[in-house]
């Protein structure tokens, strides 16, 4: 009952005329940059960060998570047309979308992405609305010893199970931990890494890394790479389903829903997981096998795009009660909390109750604009797939600026920007992924500061993190995380060993 | 591109990640060891990051010596790059950074908009380099540079360098 209350609340505060503009906003927004390539949730996010500075913590949130789940519902948009996936999390949907946007049924394809995504978004966050007060009563019982052993876990899984190879994924969460490292620290306030730059005292912002990594990088890849590359766009048809894609559709969302929300909240995150699995369990389940990955099968995207958005708003709940981000978007979300002198974290359920649950209220109505806006009016989205790419690109430079100048008025900030979008370049073409970097730079302190508290209730002594069963647990899962996959492989016959690159 | 030259570069990203490790932990000698009550002060995570990126670098290098890296994807887009645009769009990168406390938010903004767009054209290998292209250019670099400096200084109150005082420009 009181959970009623609570969101009845969190509607009431939502659905004020003002904050209701915000999430149509940001749901526009968001959707734009979903079908824009070159830019990502992350990055439009980071760049608008600046706003926290003069907009209510509020209406900011529902904004940016407008902009969170807009982006989502965009990125099948151009995934289907294009065959270009904005996200890890929409390379399912581009290969099997693709597929029936190439033998005429873009429409279709189009349709079931967008419903699907508007039920599992909806489920999604009705278990969200279920499950974060409890698991933020449980997360009250925590100490810092499982905080860190929690953040461990996350880390490990974003850097290792992600992406190709495992020394490229923790190669790059090194490299975020060490731009992390950069400024005061923490807990004695000792100043490190900043060479006497004035300006690095405080560190490096988060937007500023976010931004130079996939806004510049981009646009400097594009450059250098992709000049002659051309991209044919498949013709639109009617966005309308038959009865029997109906039929087909809404058991796949079903199954990829519950797929994708486990995914989404243990700190083990990405999309990518999840929305693969669907699409392996809808491929095995079809009764006709024969238009997968030929005329394109309608489950096939179904599936997977119900398991990316359920897995995104997952997401929510390890930010939300336990403060620890498990994506690159919710790194930058919670460095907006940040702005605002929120820490996310068990307490924030009692500290912030009206902002947690308006902000939870605004993703059912986010939902529910996003349908309205990405259904009828998708002919109008697609239209911002003719922006030639030069002067695309060269605008999204501008808002890279105003993003990243806005935040501390530093020129200096423009020249460190230039210098990692460079470096976003060289981890691109060699395969480097980025998402550990910037969930290491953004977790990387707050573990250690946990780390070195728990190390100061057990005197000093690392025996602290085996003693406590929870976190001695956590560390048990850390390492069958790392070491499982690779049993899997050792066991699962020399043919994956005798490929070349395995 | 030639297999002596891809690792080649591979071998040089390795040596980039070695000596980012070297350098930090050189950094790390200076950090105070002091640890109170924590039985590890501030210099612990630094000495951490500097030995696993001492050691990736390594074990990275060993990588593309021994016959390239394990399980790369083939990286998107031409094989060799366009040096000429990338230098069009640094130069638009860096003299905003230069200019854009002096000349203001909305003319740096544009001279970056129609240097990247000059970069990014010539890699597709249309070199117009006729006055109109340039005043379409600068034209619409700064209708995007004014509205989006207008709705921050004006709508936010966000400040923002402008060759005047006034928020218009």
């Amino acid at each position: 009952m009181e959970l009623w209350n609570h969101l009845l609340g969190g509607f009431a505060t939502a659905g004020t005329p003002i904050n209701l503009l915000w999430a149509f906003i940001g749901c526009a927004v968001g959707t734009a940059v979903g079908v824009l390539p070159g830019i990502g949730p992350a990055v439009a996010v980071a760049m608008l960060l600046p706003i926290t500075s003069q907009v209510d913590v509020t209406a900011s949130m529902i904004f940016f998570a407008g902009i969170y789940y807009g982006a989502m519902y965009g990125g099948s948009t151009t995934s289907i047309l294009l065959n270009t996936p904005g996200e890890t999390g929409s390379m399912v949907t581009a290969m099997e979308g693709n597929k029936m946007a190439k033998s005429g049924r873009a429409g279709a394809a189009l349709a079931t992405a967008a419903i699907g995504s508007f039920v599992a978004g909806s489920v999604a966050t009705v278990l969200v609305t279920l499950f974060a007060p409890v698991m933020a009563d449980f997360a009250v019982t925590l100490g810092p010893p499982e905080y860190f052993c929690l953040m461990l876990l996350a880390l490990t899984t974003v850097s290792s199970v992600l992406g190709q190879s495992t020394l490229r994924g923790i190669t790059a969460l090194f490299v975020g931990l060490a731009a992390g490292l950069i400024g005061m620290d923490q807990i004695t306030g000792q100043v490190r890494y900043t060479g006497g730059v004035p300006e690095l005292l405080d560190g490096i912002e988060i937007v500023l890394v976010a931004v130079g990594l996939f806004a510049v990088a981009e646009a400097l890849y594009a450059v250098l790479y992709e000049g002659k590359t051309s991209e044919s766009q498949n013709a639109m048809s009617r966005v309308h389903m038959t009865g029997k894609e109906w039929r087909r559709s809404w058991p796949a969302w079903l199954r990829g829903t519950v797929l994708g929300f486990p995914f989404g909240t243990i700190p083990a995150g990405g999309t990518e997981i999840p929305t693969f699995l669907s699409y392996g369990l809808e491929k095995k389940l079809a009764r006709d096998k024969s238009e997968f990955g030929t005329t394109g099968a309608i489950e096939g995207v179904a599936g997977p795009e119900a398991a990316n958005n359920a897995a995104v708003t997952g997401t929510l709940v390890p930010l939300l009660t336990l403060g620890i981000p498990t994506s690159t978007t919710a790194a930058i979300l919670l460095g907006a909390f940040q702005n605002y002198g929120i820490q996310p974290g068990p307490q924030l359920f009692e500290t912030s109750s009206s902002l947690v649950w308006a902000l939870i209220a605004s993703l059912y109505i986010g939902n529910v604009m996003l349908l309205v806006l990405n259904l009828p009016m998708v002919g109008l989205w697609v239209k911002l797939l003719k922006i030639p790419k030069p002067q695309l690109y060269a605008g999204i430079l501008i808002f890279a600026t105003v993003g990243v100048y806005g935040m501390r008025q530093s020129a200096f900030d423009l020249v460190l920007l230039y210098a990692i979008g460079v470096l976003g370049v060289v981890m691109r073409r060699y395969d480097f992924p980025t998402a550990p970097v910037i969930v290491g730079m953004i977790l990387g302190p707050l573990a250690e500061a946990q780390m070195r508290n728990a190390l100061a209730i057990g005197e000093g002594k690392w025996t602290i993190f085996l003693e406590r069963p929870m976190s001695l647990t956590l560390l048990a899962v850390v390492v069958a995380v790392l070491v499982v996959p690779r049993l899997f492989k050792q066991f699962s016959g020399p043919a994956i060993k005798d490929l070349p690159n395995h | 591109m030639s297999n002596a030259g891809r690792q080649k570069r591979q071998t040089l990203v390795g040596l980039g990640v070695l000596a980012l490790g070297l350098g930090l932990g050189a950094g790390a000698y200076g950090i105070p060891s002091d640890a109170g009550y924590a039985g590890v002060g501030p210099n612990f995570l630094p000495w951490v990051v500097s030995a696993v990126l001492v050691l990736c670098g390594g074990w990275v290098i060993r990588e593309a010596r021994s016959g390239g890296f394990r399980g790369m994807e083939p990286p998107s887009g031409a094989e060799d790059g366009h040096w000429p645009g990338f230098v069009w769009v640094s130069a638009g990168l860096l003299l905003n950074a230069l200019l854009i406390t002096s000349v203001g938010f909305i003319l740096s903004c544009t001279l970056c908009f129609t240097l990247a767009v000059r970069g990014l054209r010539t890699a597709e290998g249309r070199h117009d380099m006729s006055p109109r292209s340039w005043l379409v250019d600068i034209a619409s670099g700064a209708a995007i540079a004014a509205p989006v400096y207008w709705m921050f200084t004006k709508l936010l109150a966000i400040n923002l360098p402008g060759l005047t005082a006034t928020g218009w420009i």
